[in-house]
């Protein structure tokens, strides 16, 4: 188990430096200027080229590769061409409101999610398995910027019960922090509860109609043992790995939430620094995501040996 | 607990403006053109001269100041009671270290460094800008709108190089930027400059008194429909950029108005490649302008009559040298027939022409959208490229044929009220602007504006350019827009320019 830990963590740095590889080169090849986004719509063509060559963009593509590897290596992302602030502050800056959104659409869907797709195979083929499965119809296809706009002309404009925008740090106060994470969660949180819902739904079926679950009815187990203790335990895998893959999709979810209840997180930061071709930025947290991409996908390997015991590493 | 948490969660006061003002960025307003830049110089630094309401300078940080007889040699000395957000006082080398470094990117500070020969301290607050040849518009150039704009800074800050930037955000202006309170993408925060010592005359456009009637502004990041849902809700007090579809929804809500800032508006162009075919003949271009229907492009790009004029003078609608020297030929537009029989004159042979669609920017997508439904009609080979304005932008200097990626029309737009032959970019035919717009007796006429004194003669020699402009057609203009933002009732004091000012602004109680 160790051995496949560190060879995983090993391959994780080799992908990181493929990505930032790759990153880079599509940053400069893709069309685009920082030095024209700064000088503004109508500047001269002098003023962008003084900026592009003090900015360093000039320099030929292996030389400007070799000063930004150099620098990651040593932990330096840069500064941001825009702002001028360093990479790493900002994206620390963002990391609180973006975590916090995905924690809490994490507990959310997965909680809701599977309690609906236990539910739905329970009752499988009854008014609760239609209505459920509608709705994770309906809610896998809705798009997040639809929901969040709706939510907000109900819930913040109509009714004024909660913010329409903004994030609260929750140094300032649990209260305002979670009130603001209400809105936002709950939008970005429909789609994956969908999605986690179906899964373990058809996992849920497929281990009901096992052998084994016919003889712990035959011997008299409750239907909570039946679900709970006997089901959802070897329906646990795919649920799992619904779940890790939810991740990967939470990124980009993250990014239009973030950008509808204008929650300056992570996303956000991304968004703005494609916009505006700030290279370091762009590279920073694109590299930082993978990682952690990486990273999410080994916990939830390392995670089935605890659902399924005959799985060794 | 719904009334529990909205006190818990809308700290608006009386004495807090939130407005929603777009992405900032950067924050050197000598390094960048963009508005929310300038917003931001606006709020914490301050300018020598400012323009009024009626776009004539007036002295801002300059008490008085003078010419000698030759003309050649200004002078001015700064009013009392200046200082830098951290205590120390505006001294004649901020200002001198400033315009050198505002001189290095901006074309109109270009323009006075060709000119001077020196500029030069005498005392602390005195310095002056000594000429080779006179220049009769030097005030109206050191308060130049165009981006970016000569706001003056600390000389240390200034001794960087114009495109190095400079980030401590100190400035002498009414506002100091908070540094404690910036949040990065979600708000960044501006408090009153209590030691601020404003003109004793009235607060006129940008000149005049700025007075600091709130203590703190709060520059909110929300995104257009975002903004405006807060604004409903209360959250903010000011929107920029209210989406057009719901203006109906804005004027509907009694605490909701909307307002014209720039009065003047934008004026949308549509810029041809004047070095590959078939622009580089003057009867296709001359075919464009008989194309255009301007009522037809304006209804797509300003839905809303009351938001939209028509515009046939390259001097803009609201500036004192718009005229109708030689529009009479085109200035009906929508004449498809006549275009298709120039386009055949012109020697078109259905040659694939480029149009680059920025789809980023609804305006210029839907109008570029419009245009490549209109040449279609009449025979032309349109085919649309669409993309993001950053990648408009690099592909537009590609100045070959559309088959090396090059381009054949993009569409922008520029404020009205710059349409002057030293400021707008539209009006360089000096051949080194996208697509190699030339034309030598225009460029010529051109820089001779900076030689005349009066009105009148200013006046003499716009019509002159123009009659040549639309002789060569240098470009085609689709009209002018202006449009309003969105704000509370409760705030009031707007000053009504182009760009957003934070003085004078008030919360009223609703």
């Amino acid at each position: 188990m160790a051995v496949y830990v560190i060879r995983r963590l090993v391959s994780t740095i080799a992908i990181m430096a493929m990505v930032g590889i790759f990153i880079f080169l599509l940053l400069r090849l893709a069309p685009g200027d920082p030095a024209a986004v700064m000088a503004g719509r109508n500047a001269d063509p002098q003023t962008i080229a003084n900026i592009r060559e003090q900015l360093g963009l000039n320099e030929p593509l292996p030389v400007q590769f070799i000063h930004w590897a150099r620098d990651m290596l040593r932990g330096d992302f840069g500064t941001s061409i825009f702002s001028g602030w360093p990479v790493l502050e900002l994206i620390s800056q963002r990391v609180e409101p973006t975590v916090s959104l995905g924690v809490m659409t994490l507990i959310l869907s997965v909680s809701v999610g599977v309690t609906f797709g236990i539910l739905a195979a329970w009752g499988a083929g009854r008014v609760v398995d239609l209505a459920l499965t509608a709705f994770s119809a309906l809610g896998y296809s809705v798009p997040v910027f639809v929901v969040g706009y709706f939510f907000i002309y109900v819930f913040a404009i109509r009714t004024q019960w909660l913010p329409v925008q903004g994030y609260v740090s929750i140094e300032q106060g649990v209260g305002p922090w979670f009130v603001h994470l209400i809105l936002p969660t709950v939008a970005l949180s429909i789609p994956y509860v969908a999605y986690l819902a179906r899964i373990a739904r058809a996992s849920m079926l497929e281990v009901l109609s096992e052998d084994y679950m016919r003889t712990a009815a035959a011997k008299g187990a409750s239907s909570y043992a039946m679900l709970f203790h006997h089901g959802l335990k070897n329906a646990g895998a795919p649920i799992l790995t619904a779940i890790g893959l939810s991740f990967a999709y939470l990124i980009s979810g993250v990014v239009i939430t973030e950008t509808v209840f204008n929650v300056p997180g992570v996303g956000r930061l991304v968004v703005d620094a494609i916009t505006s071709r700030d290279y370091p930025v762009i590279q920073g947290v694109l590299i930082l995501v993978s990682g952690l991409y990486v990273l999410i996908n080994l916990a939830v390997d390392l995670s089935y040996t605890l659902v399924d015991p005959r799985i060794r590493y | 607990m719904p009334s529990v948490l909205r006190a818990q969660t809308a700290p608006t006061d009386a004495r807090t403006v939130r407005m929603a003002l777009g992405n900032l960025q950067i924050f050197d307003p000598h390094l960048a053109g963009t508005d929310p830049t300038v917003f931001h110089g606006l709020a914490i630094y301050d300018t020598l001269f400012s323009l009024d309401s009626k776009y004539v300078p007036q002295p801002q940080m300059v008490g008085k100041w003078g010419v000698s007889d030759d003309k050649k040699t200004y002078t001015f000395e700064l009013r009392d009671g200046l200082g830098w957000h951290d205590g120390t006082p505006v001294t004649a080398a901020d200002c001198v270290a400033s315009i050198r470094r505002w001189g290095q990117v901006a074309p109109t500070g270009k323009l006075i460094m060709a000119r001077a020969k020196g500029i030069s301290k005498k005392d602390d607050k005195t310095f002056s800008i000594t000429l080779k040849e006179p220049l009769g518009i030097l005030t109206e150039l050191l308060t130049e709108l165009a981006a970016p704009v000569p706001f003056i800074m600390r000389e240390k800050d200034a001794d960087r190089p114009a495109t190095e930037q400079v980030t401590a955000n100190i400035g002498s202006g009414p506002f100091k930027f908070n540094n404690a309170l910036a949040k990065p993408g979600a708000n960044f925060t501006y408090d009153r400059n209590e030691k601020y010592v404003p003109r004793s005359d009235a607060s006129d456009g940008y000149a005049g008194a700025k007075v600091a009637k709130v203590d703190r502004v709060i520059w909110d990041f929300a995104e257009a429909n975002t903004a405006l849902a807060a604004l409903q809700a209360g959250e903010l007090d000011f929107a920029r950029f209210p989406p057009a579809d719901l203006y109906s929804t804005i004027e509907s809500d009694p605490n909701l108005v909307l307002q014209v800032m720039n009065k003047s508006g934008n004026n949308m162009c549509l810029r041809m490649n004047h070095l590959q075919k078939p622009f580089d003949n003057v009867k296709a271009r001359q075919a464009m302008l008989h194309l255009i229907d301007q009522e037809a492009f304006l209804r797509v790009t300003a839905p809303d009559p009351r938001y939209r004029h028509t515009l046939t003078s390259i001097f803009g609608n609201t500036t004192p040298y718009s005229n109708d020297e030689n529009t009479s030929w085109f200035k009906k537009g929508g004449d498809p027939e006549k275009a298709k029989q120039l386009f055949k004159e012109a020697g078109y042979a259905g040659e694939k022409i480029v149009i680059l669609d920025p789809t980023d920017w609804a305006q210029a997508s839907n109008a570029s959208q419009l245009l490549a439904s209109e040449l279609r009609k009449i025979g032309v080979n349109a085919e649309l490229a669409s993309s993001d304005w950053n990648s408009l932008e690099a592909r537009r200097k590609n100045k070959g044929p559309v088959e090396s990626g090059g381009w054949s029309i993009y569409i922008t737009d520029d404020f009205d009220h710059t349409q002057l032959p030293i400021t707008a970019s539209f009006l360089r035919a000096s051949g080194d602007t996208d697509g190699g717009l030339k034309n030598d007796e225009f460029e010529a006429l051109r820089l001779e504006w900076l030689d005349l004194d009066t009105l009148e003669e200013r006046k003499l020699l716009a019509r002159k350019m123009q009659r040549i402009w639309w002789d060569f057609v240098g470009d085609v203009r689709l009209g002018q827009m202006v449009t309003p933002i969105a704000r509370r009732k409760t705030l009031t004091g707007l000053i009504e320019m182009p760009y957003i000012a934070f003085w004078n602004l008030q919360k009223v109680s609703g």
